[in-house]
């Protein structure tokens, strides 16, 4: 159970680490007049779609550019200028239909004076919103499962806990016992097991976690980003307990109203 | 007051009940007569639900037992204590455990289990005995063990299933004598046995039953 939540919790937050770098970039002309450049500013800062946006000037882009080809050098000597345009990159917030907003946006933005052409890998977009549609409701499906299983492997932990309490009960309800007295310790056994799944679960979590960080951290941390920094907010944790203490509760009094209706004889 | 009105039980079709109807008074005490397999156990448990019935009317204290709802069973029980025929003692107590555990599920102050359990215990003969587990005790110690644990409540009435068992006489008229001197405070008593000793020595109405149907009732008024 620990290491399918384990899982369920990284793919959640690698998708969101996706998420938050689909971006729009904007090619400015080389001519671009300081002015046009300024009303650019504006119109950008105005956008509530737009999360944040980053200018990067030609020079900058070159440098980028020379940096990732440091190899290649020899060709790019050969270069005497600077073919790279100025540009604009937008982060867009996330929302349900960001691809018509993205879409929107980026007219506006191409009927501006001094842009030259706006970008934002259209296909791979879309194909990006189906692919998370398809694995957040993958997540849900299996969220779902695992806490079926949880349900009926506490259920069944408490059926065998009121079977060897058989007598004792059977004389409860004979003298007289009100039915929340006799259920109420094993609701709270099934409570008490679900708050130590949860705990059990959260700290697998947390030490692969610790693990991953200390032994991959070169490595892993271009490939998934996003992944590193984030543990588990403290509203999942929150959520996490009072599902798993909620999914106990479930579990025990489902087999306790078995157990005791096959006692009432119609 | 108990009210038996035309009441019918099978078990799988087999009838174990059949028409049967008569009155307990408040404060009544009833004798149920009949051989092995005549129905007696089965009609005490109507009384408290455990068992259903198919046809008739019951009332116990004014409740329609027929129309009880399992969360609601706990209301019947507690005007009725039980001795069961096999006693149903709880082997990992000890005996002064399981007259305790009889106050705890009705809600008894600690203060007063810790009294009344030593006075039941007492009632019965077994107060020297009181740290003893069940299976330490004779047959008939068990029985008065069970006895005591009925009476611990004070309930208004008394369902006593073959109280004296197979126990010899002289335990068996004493036992009798204790639901007599209960009876005497005001609890009703129903007490089913096939002895015709205890029969004949306790003077009181009795219900006859063979093969689940009433064949003599001296019980009226
Ligand atoms: N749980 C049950 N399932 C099926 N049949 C039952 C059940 N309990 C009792 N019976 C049948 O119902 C009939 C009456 O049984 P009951 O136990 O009421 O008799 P009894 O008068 O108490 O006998 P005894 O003196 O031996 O205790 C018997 O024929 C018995 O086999
Ligand atoms: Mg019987």
């Amino acid at each position: 159970m620990g290491l399918f939540l384990f899982i369920f919790i990284n793919l959640n937050s690698l998708l969101s680490a996706w998420d938050q770098r689909v971006q729009l970039v904007v090619y400015l002309n080389d001519g671009i007049s300081a002015d046009d450049r300024k009303r650019l500013d504006q119109l950008i800062s105005r956008k509530i779609e737009v999360v944040s946006f980053e200018f990067i000037s030609r020079k900058q882009a070159w440098a980028k550019f020379e940096s990732s080809f440091s190899k290649e050098s020899d060709l790019l000597e050969k270069l005497d200028f600077n073919p790279l345009p100025a540009s604009y990159n937008l982060k867009i917030r996330s929302s349900t239909d960001r691809l018509a907003e993205i879409r929107q946006l980026s007219d506006i933005l191409v009927s501006q004076a001094g842009v030259e052409s706006v970008e934002y890998g259209e296909k791979w977009i879309g194909r990006f919103e189906t692919f998370m549609i398809f694995m957040k409701v993958f997540l849900m499906a299996l969220a779902s499962l695992i806490s079926l299983g949880a349900v009926l492997i506490i259920s069944n932990t408490i059926k065998l806990s009121v079977f060897s309490r058989k007598d004792e009960i059977e004389l409860m309800l004979l003298i007289g016992a009100t039915p929340g007295s006799i259920k109420a310790p094993y609701l709270l056994e099934g409570m008490f097991q679900g708050l130590l799944g949860a705990l059990v679960s959260i700290s697998l979590v947390k030490l692969v976690q610790v693990y991953l960080k200390y032994q991959f951290q070169g490595s892993f941390e271009t490939l998934i980003r996003g992944m590193e920094f984030q543990f588990l907010s403290q509203t999942y944790i929150v959520t996490i307990f009072i599902t798993s203490i909620f999914i106990g509760l479930m579990g025990s009094y489902i087999s306790l109203q078995q157990f005791l209706n096959s006692y009432y004889k119609k | 007051m108990i009210q038996l009105y035309n009441v019918f039980k099978s078990y799988q079709g087999n009838p174990a009940l059949t028409d049967i109807s008569f009155i307990v008074r408040r404060g009544g005490f009833v004798f149920v007569a009949g051989p092995s397999g005549a129905g007696k156990s089965t009609l005490l448990k109507i009384l408290f639900r455990w068992e259903s019935y198919d046809r008739g009317q019951v009332l116990v204290n004014g409740i329609n037992v027929g129309k009880l709802k399992p969360n609601k069973l706990h209301l019947l029980r507690r005007h009725i204590g039980v001795v069961f025929q096999d006693y149903k003692l709880l082997a990992g107590k000890t005996i002064f455990e399981n007259v305790a555990f009889a106050q705890e599920i009705v809600g008894t102050s600690k203060k007063a289990i810790r009294f009344q359990t030593w006075e039941a215990l007492k009632n019965v003969g077994l107060s020297h005995k009181k740290d003893a587990y069940p299976l330490q005790l004779s047959g008939g110690e068990q029985q008065r063990v069970a006895i005591a644990r009925a009476l611990v409540n004070s309930p208004e009435i008394l369902l006593a299933d073959e109280p004296t068992g197979n126990l010899d006489p002289e335990i068996s008229f004493e036992i009798l004598k204790l639901f007599e001197q209960a009876n005497r405070k005001g609890m009703t008593v129903i007490f089913a046995t096939h002895n015709q000793d205890i029969l004949h020595r306790g003077d009181h109405p009795t219900v006859s039953l063979k093969r689940g149907k009433v064949v003599d009732s001296r019980v009226l008024s």
